[in-house]
């Protein structure tokens, strides 16, 4: 070697090596052991919503400013995204990663965004939405709460036919008359419930099931009935005095007001309860004019009702009493005047998870007061139900989608056994019932639940993110916020909405944000024309900086396997 | 136009004005506000370059080589421990043949750590292939970039010019900043022979086996040898078009000279003062001015040592185990003539010690009353 080559002069002597043609012959894949695989995760926002809303999909959408696709992926698993941007109590956010690095998106206040940016567009006329061809109807639904009216919607979606029968005048269930409307403004909610009547879901008012129409004959007209007639009656409180004028259960009074009456108040309401139901009652009772004390029997930490209620009830100048519970109502002439109270301490937890209170003796004070609301909780009456039903003390008995251990029957929201009594998991039980109710009616296979892979807030590449700070909701003056019952949270701009929305890490799904692309250090990842990348596996030699660099776990180191 | 500006500036006006393309550096004192303000010209639109950012100088010069291999004009700026991470790419940039040029601010190098001016940093790279030009005046600095990218895009070979840490790079001088038509009618774009070009690919700087290697390097010698004729005849130039230029070497006040003394950078404006007086007092003595120290030019330095009888060579640096470097190669350019000056050694100004008139008094006064150095190398102002 070395004296082969032999250069005639000078010019012919090479100044730098140079090889003759491309390198692309030398597939530098075949170095590969390990290979990366564009591979989305389950973000824990999606995960924890449950009407499984795709949060995600629709944050990334109004960054870019499409506002109308968002909202159409958003009704694809809930037809009241006005409604819960408003009265949700976003477990989205609780579980969203960025909490675990600055603070929680906004998820709620985006979510209202877009569902009073779709009203708006509807009632402009400037958005349609399709219509839907249904089939004669083939299932009743009792019960227009959001269980029955999510369940109707996702039937109706899938061309099912549906009627839903509703006992009170108004539909709505629980969101007609239970919560005020400084929370949920009363024309947000008929709008919302107006587009799942245009999808062609029937409604008929005033029709108590059991009084006005037997089970029976919705048996024998519907080939699948789906429960979901709530739970309205008002737990008791079972202390002597109960029985008295001046003690008003809690979702009588919501009613009364949701359809119009004004109950008179004078002088102090003590409410007791600690969850939605006694917040809304305080702070309804405030609007009334009269001074408000809550008692509850635990401490905020456990009160169930939604931090926010809790904090703008104070704000309000509700009085809170923790770890008090009621023991007689003290009557004089026939009236209440005031609430015997003893004092509780926290003990052991209890079935619920929440530390149990405990009374301590001897403890007991009086609380004066003209109005006692009792706001414990709620139950169904169960009445109408056929044999064959079954039922516990915590409502009818159903599986995972729904189904009771009646044949064709289907029950969800406040009335079946293991659903919360809150307004996104009533949805999300009327969206699985509709599914199940679907496979029904086609004898279908249920699917194979596949255990959904999470991604977790350690395996984001936090480099990527900086801090920046969750843009703050306007509220109404304080002043104006007790004289009236308009609505109190005035909720995002446009502009509010995106500078949110692009706050999302996108945890565990590619947005596209072309690091693999740049980072990649034998050009081996490749945009497509369409969405996305896609990896050139005769060049990529497995290095692994293209998952490394990824801020958002989209993609997978996965062995090489090779034959032979 | 004339501005009062910082050399660390000039070499931003002057790299601006070349119409560099790409421009890949790190911060580092004391050469920042170079980068600094080449960035800011990129921000606004005013410099139509690429600025890439790095996470070290290793990955600045590697950046400006890839740059450069796609035929742009790409120029980047360091100091000190910057140019010693960057090394093993400084020999890659010449071994590439790609004409890159950069600002080198002389710095010490630690420890102790120090961010005072000496040569060592850059005379370290003596032997990449890289050419060096050190330079005396803020003005300098701007002219020998403009200069800087004529000759390494006609000899192919990188090439740094080098100023003195503080003394010119956060100094405020009147500067000449040249018109944009000038320096374009001056410096034509690069138009390489060969670059990456995804429309006709080729792998370069791949395996070069023994039979070939040789006759590549000997191509890089070549190129340096050709670079003295080339920079003479860019600095010419530079000077019938801007009306300033700066010879390779610069002889001052050599005629019938007995004693000479030798400096490079900022301590030859003092030297001049000095010579100036002593040849007021009656001295037969000059000064030769060190611009050009890579490619070494040999030939010129014999020439204008003609006829002296002692030179004085004054090192900012130390070559540990030998002596000052300049002396070294002045050495080694005039020991093959039967009749050669003595050169005396003497090092002086490490890590920013001033290089005062007195200094420079010092070491002229013992030059001429010695015959011979008592030592292979003085050290000057020492402490001891």
């Amino acid at each position: 070697m070395g004296d082969r080559i032999i250069f005639a002069s000078e010019a012919e002597m090479p100044y730098l090596t140079m090889s003759l043609g491309t390198t692309l012959y030398n597939k530098t894949g075949t170095w590969r052991y390990v290979r990366p695989v564009y591979h989305d995760k389950t973000p824990p926002c999606n995960h924890a919503c449950p009407a499984g809303e795709k949060i995600q999909g629709y944050l990334d959408l109004v960054k870019d400013e499409r506002y109308a696709a968002a909202w159409a992926l958003l009704r694809e698993d809930n037809p009241f995204p006005a409604v819960c941007g408003r009265v949700c109590y976003h477990p989205c956010e609780q579980s969203c990663n960025r909490g675990q690095f600055d603070t929680a998106l906004g998820i709620h206040n985006v979510e209202r965004f877009l569902g009073d940016y779709g009203l708006e567009m509807v009632a402009s006329g400037a958005l349609i939405p399709p219509a839907q061809k249904l089939s004669a109807p083939r299932v009743a639904v009792i019960g227009a709460g959001p269980a029955g009216l999510s369940c109707a919607y996702h039937l109706a979606r899938r061309g099912h036919g549906v009627t839903v029968f509703e006992a009170l005048p108004v539909a709505g269930g629980m969101l007609a008359v239970g919560i005020p409307a400084y929370r949920l403004p009363k024309d947000v909610l008929r709008a919302e419930i107006g587009l799942i009547e245009a999808l062609g879901v029937t409604i008929k008012l005033n029709t108590r099931v059991g009084v006005d129409v037997t089970f029976a004959q919705l048996r024998q007209d519907y080939q699948a009935v789906f429960v979901a007639s709530g739970a309205h009656r008002n737990v008791r409180m079972n202390i002597p005095g109960e029985e008295t004028r001046g003690v008003i259960p809690g979702t009588g009074f919501l009613r009364q007001l949701a359809l119009g009456e004004k109950p008179a108040l004078h002088g102090r309401v003590i409410v007791v309860g600690g969850g939605n139901t006694a917040m809304d009652c305080a702070r309804s009772a405030r609007r009334l004019g009269a001074p408000v004390t809550i008692a509850y029997r635990r401490t905020r930490a456990e009160m169930p009702a939604i931090d926010e209620e809790i904090d703008d009830a104070l704000a309000e100048g509700v009085d809170i009493l923790y770890l008090t519970a009621p023991r007689r109502v003290i009557v004089e002439d026939g009236r209440v005047v005031g609430l015997q109270c003893q004092k509780m301490r926290l003990g052991e937890p209890d079935a619920s998870g929440r530390r149990q209170p405990i009374p301590i003796e001897g403890s007991d004070f009086v609380l004066e007061a003209k109005h006692i609301i009792a706001a414990i909780g709620q139950e169904s009456d169960l009445s109408f139900l056929p044999e064959g039903v079954h039922t516990t003390s915590r409502g009818i008995v159903v599986d995972g989608g729904g189904e009771t251990t009646g044949v064709g029957i289907f029950a969800g929201g406040d009335v079946a056994a293991g659903v919360a009594q809150r307004v996104v998991d009533a949805i999300g039980s009327g969206k699985r019932a509709a599914l199940a109710i679907d496979r029904y009616l086609r004898q279908a296979e249920a699917p194979v639940e596949v255990e959904p892979e999470i991604a977790s807030f350690e395996t984001l590449n936090l480099d990527y993110f900086a801090p920046v700070e969750r843009v703050t909701m306007s509220q109404l003056p304080m002043a104006q916020r007790v004289s009236s019952f308009g609505e109190v949270n005035l909720g995002y701009t446009a502009a509010q909405a995106v500078t949110e929305a692009e706050r999302c890490f996108s945890c565990g799904v590619c947005n596209r944000c072309d690091n693999c692309y740049l980072f990649c250090p034998d050009v081996a990842v490749h945009k497509l024309s369409a969405d996305g990348y896609e990896f050139d596996y005769d060049y990529c030699k497995g290095c692994g900086i293209c998952a490394e660099e990824c801020p958002r776990n989209a993609i997978d180191i996965e062995e090489e396997l090779r034959g032979g | 136009m004339k501005k009062v500006i910082m050399g660390n500036h000039a070499a931003s006006y002057a790299a601006k004005l070349c119409r560099v393309q790409v421009i890949s550096a790190y911060p580092i004192t004391p050469q920042t506000q170079v980068v600094e303000m080449l960035s800011e010209m990129c921000a606004s639109g005013e410099l139509k370059a690429k600025f890439i950012p790095v996470e070290s100088e290793h990955s600045a010069m590697a950046a400006v080589i890839g740059a450069s291999a796609t035929g742009v004009r790409a120029f980047t700026a360091t100091s000190s421990h910057g140019l010693l991470l960057m090394h093993e790419m400084v020999h890659w940039a010449a071994g590439s043949r790609l004409p890159i040029v950069m600002a080198e601010i002389n710095r010490a190098v630690g420890p102790g750590w120090n961010i005072w001016t000496d040569q060592n940093d850059s005379l370290a790279q003596r032997d990449t292939g890289w050419m060096q030009i050190y330079v005396e005046s803020n003005q300098e600095v701007l002219d020998t970039i403009i200069q800087g990218y004529k000759i390494a895009e006609t000899v192919l070979m990188p090439l740094m010019v080098v100023l003195d840490a503080f003394y010119l790079s956060h100094t405020y001088e009147p500067v000449d900043i040249p018109e944009q038509e000038e320096v374009d009618a001056y410096l034509p774009p690069y138009r390489p022979q060969y670059k990456l070009d995804v429309n006709d690919p080729h792998a370069f700087n791949g395996l070069a086996m023994p039979d070939v290697y040789m006759e590549m390097r000997w191509k890089m010698q070549a190129a340096l040898e050709q670079a003295k004729s080339v920079a003479a005849a860019a600095d010419a130039e530079f000077g019938r078009q801007f009306g300033r230029s700066y010879g390779l070497v610069e002889g001052y006040r050599l005629d019938g000279a007995d004693v000479a003394l030798i400096t490079s950078g900022t301590a030859t404006s003092t030297a001049r003062e000095v010579i100036d007086d002593l040849r007021a007092a009656g001295h037969k003595i000059g000064l030769l001015k060190m611009r050009l120290f890579r490619p070494f030019p040999s030939e010129l330095v014999r020439e204008k040592l003609a006829g002296v009888r002692k030179v004085a060579v004054l090192d900012r640096n130390i070559g540990f185990g030998m002596g000052g470097i300049f002396a070294q190669e002045i050495k080694a350019a005039l020991c093959n003539q039967a009749s050669r000056p003595i050169v005396f050694d003497y090092v002086a100004g490490l890590g920013g010690r001033d290089i005062t008139p007195q200094t420079i008094a010092a070491i002229v006064q013992h030059t001429l009353t010695h015959d011979q150095p008592e030592v292979e190398t003085t050290w000057v102002g020492l402490k001891r």
